[in-house]
C-alpha cells in the first residue's frame, strides 16, 4: 500500500494538494472548560504521535493528523466509510489562552489537548460576605 | 494509504457528509432497509478491504482497547460490539462543567456487516493500533484466485 501512495506523489503537485484538502475529515471533538483550562478531545483513529501536527498561528489553533495504517500490498477496497488520509480541524482561540503552555497527548487514536488560561484570566471564587 | 479505497469513491464532496446526511433526512430511503443496518458513519466506522488470501476489516474505534471491543463471526456476519465511555470531567469542586461541543460518540454500540462466503472464521485474527482494529479473515482455498492453465489444443 505504501508503494501506491508513493506513486501518487509523482502526480501534479497542485491538483494533489487540492485533493488532499478536500479529503481531510473533520474529527469529532468534545470541548469543555475548567477553572484554569479549556480541554479539547478529538477522535483521530489511525493517527500516531509522529503523524500529528498541532499549530497555533494568529490565535487559530489547527489540529491535523495523518492516518497511518499498515495495509498489505495489493489490497482493494470493498467498502469504505473512512475515505481520507488525514484529519484537519481549526478553532479560533480567545486571548486568555496561554498558547505557549498548550499540552497534547494522544492515546489509542484519541487526542487530548489542554489549553491553559493565562494567570490573569483564571477564574476566582468571590466570597460573598454576610452583611 | 487509502488510495486504493479512494478509487471506489465517486463523489468529490468529502467534506460535505453533513449535507448528505441532511439530504438523507429530507429524502429518506423508500426501499426496505436491512434490519441490522445502521446509518452511514455510525460509530465505529468501518473499512473493508480484500486481498488474494484474506478479507481485512478496519474498525476505527478510537479510545478503545482490546477488552472494550467484542468481535464475533457467525454465519458470515461479523458483529462488533462494545462500549465507549466518555468520562464526564469534573472540576475541583466536583461540579459538572458545561460542554461547548459534544460530538464524540459515547455509549454502547453494535454493528454487523455481511461477509462473503468462503471465509475461514476459525483462523481469524484481530489486533489494534492507534485506535484502529484490524480483523483479518483468511479466505478458504476455494475463494482464492486461481490461475487457469490454457492447454494447447
Amino acid at each position: 500500500m505504501n508503494d501506491v501512495t508513493k506513486r501518487e506523489t509523482s502526480q501534479d503537485v497542485a491538483t494533489r494538494e487540492r485533493k488532499e484538502q478536500l479529503r481531510a475529515l473533520l474529527p469529532p471533538v468534545d470541548i469543555y472548560e475548567e477553572d484554569n483550562a479549556l480541554h479539547i478531545i478529538a477522535d483521530m483513529p489511525g493517527v500516531k504521535r509522529e503523524g500529528l501536527s498541532i499549530e497555533v498561528d494568529n490565535n487559530v489553533l489547527s489540529l491535523e493528523g495523518e492516518i497511518q495504517i499498515e495495509m498489505p500490498e495489493g489490497i482493494s477496497a470493498t467498502y469504505a466509510e473512512i475515505r481520507a488520509q488525514r484529519y484537519a480541524r481549526r478553532f479560533t482561540l480567545s486571548h486568555e489562552i496561554d498558547t505557549d503552555a498548550i499540552e497534547a497527548k494522544v492515546d489509542n487514536g484519541v487526542l487530548h489537548l489542554v489549553l491553559p488560561k493565562k494567570d490573569t484570566h483564571r477564574s476566582r471564587r468571590i466570597d460573598v460576605k454576610a452583611a | 494509504m487509502f488510495g486504493d479505497l479512494w478509487r471506489f469513491d465517486t463523489d468529490q464532496f468529502q467534506g460535505l457528509d453533513w449535507f448528505r446526511q441532511m439530504m438523507d433526512e429530507f429524502f429518506p430511503e423508500t426501499g426496505a432497509a436491512d434490519i441490522r443496518s445502521v446509518p452511514r458513519g455510525s460509530f465505529p466506522m468501518i473499512n473493508v478491504g480484500s486481498t488474494d488470501d484474506a478479507i481485512r476489516v478496519y474498525v476505527f474505534a478510537p479510545g478503545l482497547t482490546a477488552s472494550d471491543l467484542d468481535v464475533s463471526v457467525q454465519n458470515n456476519v461479523l458483529t462488533l460490539r462494545g462500549k465507549r465511555e466518555v468520562p464526564t470531567p469534573k472540576s475541583e469542586s466536583e461540579e459538572r462543567r458545561p460542554y461547548f461541543r459534544r460530538e464524540r460518540f459515547s455509549g454502547e454500540f453494535a454493528r454487523s456487516i455481511a461477509l462473503p462466503d468462503g471465509l475461514d472464521a476459525d483462523r481469524a485474527e484481530a489486533r489494534f493500533h492507534n485506535g484502529v482494529f484490524e480483523v483479518l479473515l483468511p479466505k478458504r482455498e476455494e475463494l482464492k484466485p486461481r490461475r487457469i492453465e490454457i492447454k494447447a489444443a
